[in-house]
């Protein structure tokens, strides 16, 4: 256990990074999906471009997540301390 | 489960090493080149379908930059349309079994995002002169200088990461998955991953679009390129 | 993590050469061709605008024809009215005098008409007249017949002209016409009047004349010299057609 002590603590924090990592962009895809909602609502006739819109929105708030993805990624297979 | 973050070496050519994403990448290359070869080779006036889909992406693709840039796309034209079709079909190849996408080794798109970077400094340099393209990094004041250098850095290193996430990820959760249950369930997946591949290569062209519109300055020049021609 | 340099290495080459040859065979020949389309299609839209601009001024030059030719109509059948309202008027106006002409002549036909009968008219009063002088002079004495003339008779042969009185009963006998038989005395008085008148006695051949009515009548050669009612009462007659 306690030689594994590295591989313990990078697991956790693999998880811990995904984890919280994932909660932001969750939160703000929510929003942008909500707004893009509420825009369709109101203009339906404005919805291709609002949604081609929000897919490159979502793509690029996905972007904070998968940097927290990477991160924990490194922390498993290329650990430095291992 | 293998480690996604290494790549597997195929054959030595000499002393160089020759790794899973050259190879796909050249097998790509000779791909997209009969294909532009072969569908270039007869031009009509009166297009035919293939020549039809042809102009609309390059028409397209002038679109985008004329509309980001405000300037003449035509000496961008190339730089742009190459990157973003060599990203889609490179993220696509995730669909082919046995294949792993060039574009979830971070070597690939690291070269990507050099070519950006050296295409940025050259466009600046060419569009502004030298004291030109130096002095922006003046703006708006002196204090921003360090600033401004390290954004050069980050966000060249943002899209190396983005691009390289996005896609690994993709693959990577399809490799769970199918280490889970082999049949069916990896294929929402791989949908998904035909979206993202296509939105995260649009998300690439257009920040190399707006790095070097940003860095050329906005010498506004010609008209926007009619659509109504080329348009089936 | 570990980069591996010579894929870096490899794939920027790769990536360079790539983009040089889309460069040649992709975006080059399709941008030229879209080029070409749209020159073809504004040399297009030129033709078809210089044919436009043909076809409108030929449709002008055609409407500009038919505004003459209208125009030269109008003035052709403004000429036409106007030769037709000249050849109405002639035709009216002859007609009006032919009109006229006709009424002239039925108006003098008319007023020829009633002069004649005015003439016969007044013939037949004279004639009236006369008989009305014959039966009443037969109330009065016969002798008031030519007893009161012999001395008009003599006045007027007396007023004559010296050469006709002279001629009067020079060349022979004198035809003296009465209303009846000149009875001894009356005859008597007579020669003895004209003798007065005359200068000379002219021999006197006497004829009975009951047309006279009353009166006598001397007819000379040169000088007829009147005195009885038939006289006076064509006088009269004459005078009243005359006037009337």
């Amino acid at each position: 256990m306690t030689e594994n002590i590295v591989e313990v603590v990078s697991i956790i924090a693999a998880a811990l990074a995904v984890g919280f990592g994932a909660i932001g962009p969750a939160l703000g895809e929510g929003r942008a999906v909500a707004a893009a909602m509420d825009a369709i609502a109101r203009q339906p006739e404005a919805a291709g471009t609002l949604s081609r819109t929000l897919f490159v929105g979502l793509a690029m708030i996905e972007t904070m997540a998968i940097y927290t993805l990477v991160i924990a990624l490194l922390v498993l297979f290329a650990n430095p301390f291992v | 489960m293998d480690n996604p973050l290494t790549v597997d070496t195929l054959f030595h050519l000499g002393p160089v090493p020759i790794t899973t994403p050259v190879a796909v990448t050249w097998a790509l290359m000779i791909g997209l080149t009969l294909f532009a070869w072969l569908s270039t080779r007869r031009l009509a006036l009166v297009p035919g379908t293939l020549q039809t889909v042809l102009e609309l992406f390059v028409t397209t693709v002038d679109g985008q930059v004329h509309d980001t840039m405000q300037r003449d796309p035509a000496p961008f034209r190339a730089l742009i349309g190459t990157i973003f079709l060599f990203v889609l079909v490179a993220n696509w190849t995730a669909v082919l079994p046995g294949v792993e996408p060039p574009t979830a080794h971070i070597e690939t798109d690291a070269a990507l995002a050099m070519i950006v970077f050296v295409a940025t400094i050259a466009y600046g340099i060419s569009g502004r002169g030298w004291r030109g393209y130096l002095a922006t990094f003046a703006e708006p004041s002196w204090v921003m200088i360090p600033l401004n250098l390290v954004e050069q850095i980050t966000r060249t290193f943002s899209l190396v990461v983005r691009l390289f996430g996005n896609v690994m990820s993709g693959v990577f959760v399809v490799g769970i998955v199918l280490s889970l249950a082999g049949l069916f369930l990896p294929i929402p997946l791989m949908a998904l991953d035909l979206l993202t591949g296509a939105v995260q290569a649009y998300i690439f062209a257009v920040l190399a679009t707006v790095f070097i519109g940003a860095a050329a300055g906005e010498t506004p020049v010609a008209a926007k390129p009619d659509k109504e021609d080329t348009s089936p | 993590m570990t980069i591996d340099w010579w894929t870096l290495g490899l794939q920027t080459v790769n990536l360079v050469v790539l983009v040089w040859i889309l460069a040649r065979f992709l975006f080059r020949p399709v941008s030229q061709i879209i080029a070409e389309r749209r020159a073809a299609a504004h040399a297009a839209l030129d033709d078809a605008d210089a044919a436009r601009r043909m076809a409108e001024s030929a449709r002008d030059e055609a409407r500009a024809e038919a505004e003459k030719t209208a125009a030269l109509r109008a003035q052709i059948l403004a000429a036409a009215r106007e030769e037709a309202t000249g050849e109405k008027d002639r035709l009216l106006n002859e007609a009006r005098a032919a009109a006229e002409l006709l009424r002239a002549e039925g108006a003098s036909e008319l007023e020829r008409m009633r002069r004649a009968q005015q003439r016969a008219l007044s013939r037949e009063a004279g004639e009236l007249a006369a008989d009305i002088a014959g039966k009443l002079l037969d109330r009065i004495p016969d002798s008031a017949r030519i007893s009161g003339f012999i001395e008009g008779l003599a006045e007027a042969v007396a007023a004559l002209p010296e050469a006709s009185r002279r001629d009067l009963g020079a060349g022979g006998t004198v035809r003296l016409r009465a209303a009846r038989d000149l009875t001894g005395t009356e005859r008597t008085l007579l020669e003895q009047s004209l003798k007065d008148a005359l200068g000379h006695a002219p021999e006197l051949h006497i004829e009975t004349d009951p047309g006279l009515i009353a009166g006598l009548e001397i007819v000379g050669p040169h000088a007829i010299v009147r005195n009885h009612l038939r006289a006076d009462l064509d006088r009269i007659r004459e005078e009243m057609a005359d006037n009337g």
